[in-house]
């Protein structure tokens, strides 16, 4: 059975350990200071190094909270299997993968499979040119918006991917030359031809802790980073998706996704679920391939899981702590903050943000560090997926949390960054960034071996 | 479930927690000296002669299992029962190893591969059915129809009480695939920590040192006790506590993981073991340091506590009567007097082992 991950109280008790660290620090002048930083996700906090890092529920919760979360936990392990089933029935006809964690491992991040086809958490997103009745992106006819590689017994995938990378060369200023991998995908052996003019972007899963956080930073709060038209001339914009909200039947502030096309974390549950697992809920009660030829498995037994399940979920990935910095103290680290900021890549990993009110009590009036202004940013055409989704053009991607960056090692044993794993280290993940980060992606370049390893020493201590 | 966690977390929130800020003079260097010796002696003994050697058991008997699941033909019960019996010894290192579920068997989707439950029943009847050859690289695709649970569903039956005269050429053919593709992943999980192979023990015996995903000694020693309270609460809240109460607080056969077999207990205990293996650092005849030593220095009679509730927690569960799906109904106080005995444990290992360790 795979294991739920439940760790109750390293996190609680660690939390009260105090640091023994002599406070004689010199030299580089901290950052705000840094220190403060180490409570990476307010008082949610988890002190954890281990391959539990993202996987702890927040340190505040009450204890009723924790038992909630701990019930909720079950069903983001829970395995799907064909219906009828006396347990877990419902996945597919067609499907990415069968439970929550396979493809949020530890509640972390997938590694890109070496075969891409094998059970993993990666998928394509595909749409036709344009935009739909809701100004999102065009579904494809007898595909949708994401294609499903996987189906059960005695249906069809509804296409294979295929990949094909070639190598870019990037070179530093002290003459070390990194290879980049380009990726290139395709569908093949599909169940009924695909369209020629429809537009592909790849996905991997992401970590799923601190979501509650990001989901309750005040909207204006946000806005506050926007610069649609870069008005301070400081090259990087800054855009607010906005997206249809299928909770509340209007258009808001999209805040998850690789693209910021989802407002909220309810939605992009229901999302998963329908679309990665081929579960129905009452928010989507409709199988994601219900009139396509391989997508009905004529069981009428929809909404699979409840509302109740669905809302269990979602209170999960809410209610996750967040990892603790590390070793914020340490002057080479406080030096990487340092370049961070010369750097401008604070000006869209903006460092802090806030919430006010909040359903969910403790997560309320918090002060933590997700490195993200949660904003879209043309990220140049190496990176560029060249399918719009509502106001994300092309080559806009959100800008991604840094939270936890440094520990994705020791939970997934992988660093494959980005939105589809490309980068395999963090210095291959700051050489894809382009567009409104070419200057600090060259600024990086240019930097000496030491000053490269205080950076990356900064962002591995997040 | 509420109420024992409640009772759990409470007690996590009002222990008290000890913090040294110890200086740096002669005496404490020579401490920290013999401590670090002593933190490698048992995380090389733990991750070397327990876990990898855990593995290497898993992989010797799943070798012996596909042998007698090629040796079994229709209508041999005895062939049968060995293979039976080669299942459960296979199951065993399993269940021992589920107390460090960290490294290859995570990372490298191994657990899901091997242990995927519920078995889809829909799946295997359709590729019984159809006229395709099974092979092991038709199961390698779908995890809910490969591993010990659909191993243990031809083998014993949904309703437990399989005879080799009901096996089917199909079914045959279809075991022999499925053990071949759990033997190809046990050993992808213990060449994981070989030496010779992924070497992921090195992270323990150099935790502390570059080239190791631990950044301290401290920190490879969290990640094992945090494993032995991760699998305690995975036996008293999930694998117990869900056939128990799963209904609206009565019995749900059907959440049982090992119910085909009738090896819930088994799993159970051996789980527990699990943490003892972990805990007094033995395996397989080898008596090595473990957690026990280190905990040891600092507080021995918490050592005998948890010593003490490891094996009460086994008796518990040994002292269920009968199946455990027929106690789920017939012996619920027996069954939720186990629970509450690891609980009990976890409870110690939450409020005292995980500090303890974290103050280092």
């Amino acid at each position: 059975m795979r294991k739920a991950n439940r760790l109750l109280v390293g996190t609680l008790l660690m939390g009260m350990v105090v640091s023994c660290q002599k406070d004689d620090q010199e030299g580089y002048e901290s950052v705000n200071p840094l220190t403060e930083r180490t409570t990476a996700g307010g008082e949610t906090t988890v002190y954890l190094t281990s391959s539990n890092s993202f996987s702890t529920p927040a340190a505040n919760l009450s204890a009723s909270q924790i038992a909630d979360h701990f019930d909720a936990d079950l069903e983001f392990g829970a395995v799907f299997v064909s219906a009828p089933a006396e347990v877990n029935g419902g996945v597919g006809p067609v499907f990415n993968n069968t439970s929550c964690i396979s493809c949020h491992p530890k509640d972390g991040r997938s590694a890109f499979p070496s075969n891409i086809n094998s059970l993993s958490g990666f998928f394509l997103r595909a749409s036709l040119p344009g935009t739909d009745a809701l100004g999102g992106p065009v579904a494809v006819p007898g595909f949708g918006k994401q294609l499903q590689n996987q189906a059960i017994y005695g249906y069809e995938p509804e296409v294979q991917f295929s990949v094909e990378f070639t190598n870019q060369v990037e070179t530093l200023a002290d003459g070390t030359e990194v290879i980049l991998k380009k990726p290139s995908y395709n569908v093949v052996d599909t169940y009924i031809p695909f369209p020629s003019e429809a537009n592909l972007s790849p996905r991997l899963a992401p970590p799923v802790f601190g979501l509650g956080l990001l989901e309750v930073i005040p909207e204006y709060y946000i806005l506050q980073y926007e610069d649609v038209n870069d008005a301070d001339g400081d090259g990087i914009s800054g855009k607010a998706n906005y997206v249809y909200n299928h909770v509340t039947e209007s258009m808001t502030l999209g805040r998850f996704g690789w693209k910021a096309n989802t407002a909220s974390i309810i939605e992009q549950c229901a999302g998963a679920y329908l679309e990665d697992m081929g579960i129905t809920t009452p928010l989507f009660p409709q199988e994601t391939g219900h009139d396509q030829s391989n997508g009905n498995d004529g069981f009428g037994d929809d909404p699979e899981v409840s509302y109740d399940v669905l809302e269990q979920v979602a209170f999960y990935c809410k209610t996750l702590g967040v990892p603790a910095a590390r070793n914020l103290d340490q002057e080479h680290i406080q030096n990487g903050a340092r370049i961070f900021e010369e750097l401008q890549c604070a000006s869209c990993h903006v460092p802090k943000m806030i919430s006010e009110e909040a359903d969910i009590n403790v997560l309320a009036n918090q002060e933590f560090y997700p490195y993200t202004d949660m904003l879209l940013h043309d990220m140049g055409p190496g990176l560029a997926d060249n399918r719009s989704d509502f106001l994300a053009d092309g080559q806009e991607w959100k800008t991604r949390p840094l939270w936890g960056i440094g520990l994705t090692q020791v939970v997934n044993g992988h660093t494959h960054f980005l939105h589809d794993g490309r980068a395999k280290n963090v210095t291959e993940a700051i050489l894809w960034h382009g567009g409104e980060a070419e200057a600090a992606k060259n600024g990086f370049k240019n930097l000496s071996a030491s000053e490269r390893q205080d950076l990356l020493d900064f962002v591995n201590s997040l | 479930m509420s109420n024992s966690i409640k009772s759990i977390l409470m007690l996590a929130f009002i222990s008290t927690v000890f913090v040294s800020c110890s200086d740096s003079n002669e005496d404490s260097n020579n401490d920290d000296a013999i401590n670090e010796a002593l933190y490698q002696e048992v995380l090389t003994n733990l991750s070397v002669s327990v876990i990898t050697e855990t593995y290497n058991s898993m992989n010797n008997n799943a070798i012996a299992l596909k042998e007698a699941v090629a040796n079994l033909t229709i209508g041999d019960e005895t062939a049968l029962q060995t293979v039976k019996e080669a299942w459960q010894a296979t199951r065993k290192p399993w269940e021992n190893s589920e107390g460090f579920l960290y490294g290859p068997v995570d990372t490298e989707g191994i657990d899901p591969a091997i242990d995927s439950w519920p078995v889809d029943v829909n799946a295997i009847n359709g590729i019984l059915n159809s006229g395709d050859p099974i092979t092991e690289s038709l199961l390698e695709s779908n995890n809910e129809a490969r591993g010990f649970h659909t191993i243990e569903y031809f083998v014993w039956g949904i309703e437990g009480d399989k005879a080799a005269s009901e096996l089917t050429e199909r079914e045959l053919e279809y075991l022999v695939a499925a053990t071949e593709n759990l033997q190809s992943k046990t050993a992808q999980l213990y060449n994981g920590w070989i030496a010779t192979g992924g070497n992921f023990a090195n992270n323990f015996v150099n935790a502390g040192e570059s080239g190791s995903i631990y950044t301290s000694q401290k920190g490879a020693l969290q990640e094992i006790v945090e494993g032995l309270s991760i699998i305690a609460d995975e036996v008293g809240n999930g694998k117990i506590e869900e056939p128990l109460n799963g209904n609206n607080g009565g019995a749900k056969p059907e959440a049982e993981e090992s119910r085909f077999s009738n090896n819930s207990k088994l799993d159970f205990s051996n789980n527990m073991r699990s943490i003892l293996n972990v805990y007094v650092g033995d395996y397989n005849g080898i008596n090595g340091k473990g957690i026990s030593e280190i905990v040891a220095t600092v507080d021995s009679s918490l050592d005998q506590e948890i010593q003490g509730a490891i094996t009460t927690a086994i008796y518990a569960i040994d002292a269920i009567p009968g199946t455990f799906t027929e106690a789920i109904y017939d012996n619920r106080d027996a069954v939720g007097l186990a629970q509450e005995k690891v609980l009990e444990l976890q409870s110690l290992l939450d409020s005292q082992l995980l500090p303890l360790i974290g103050n280092l």
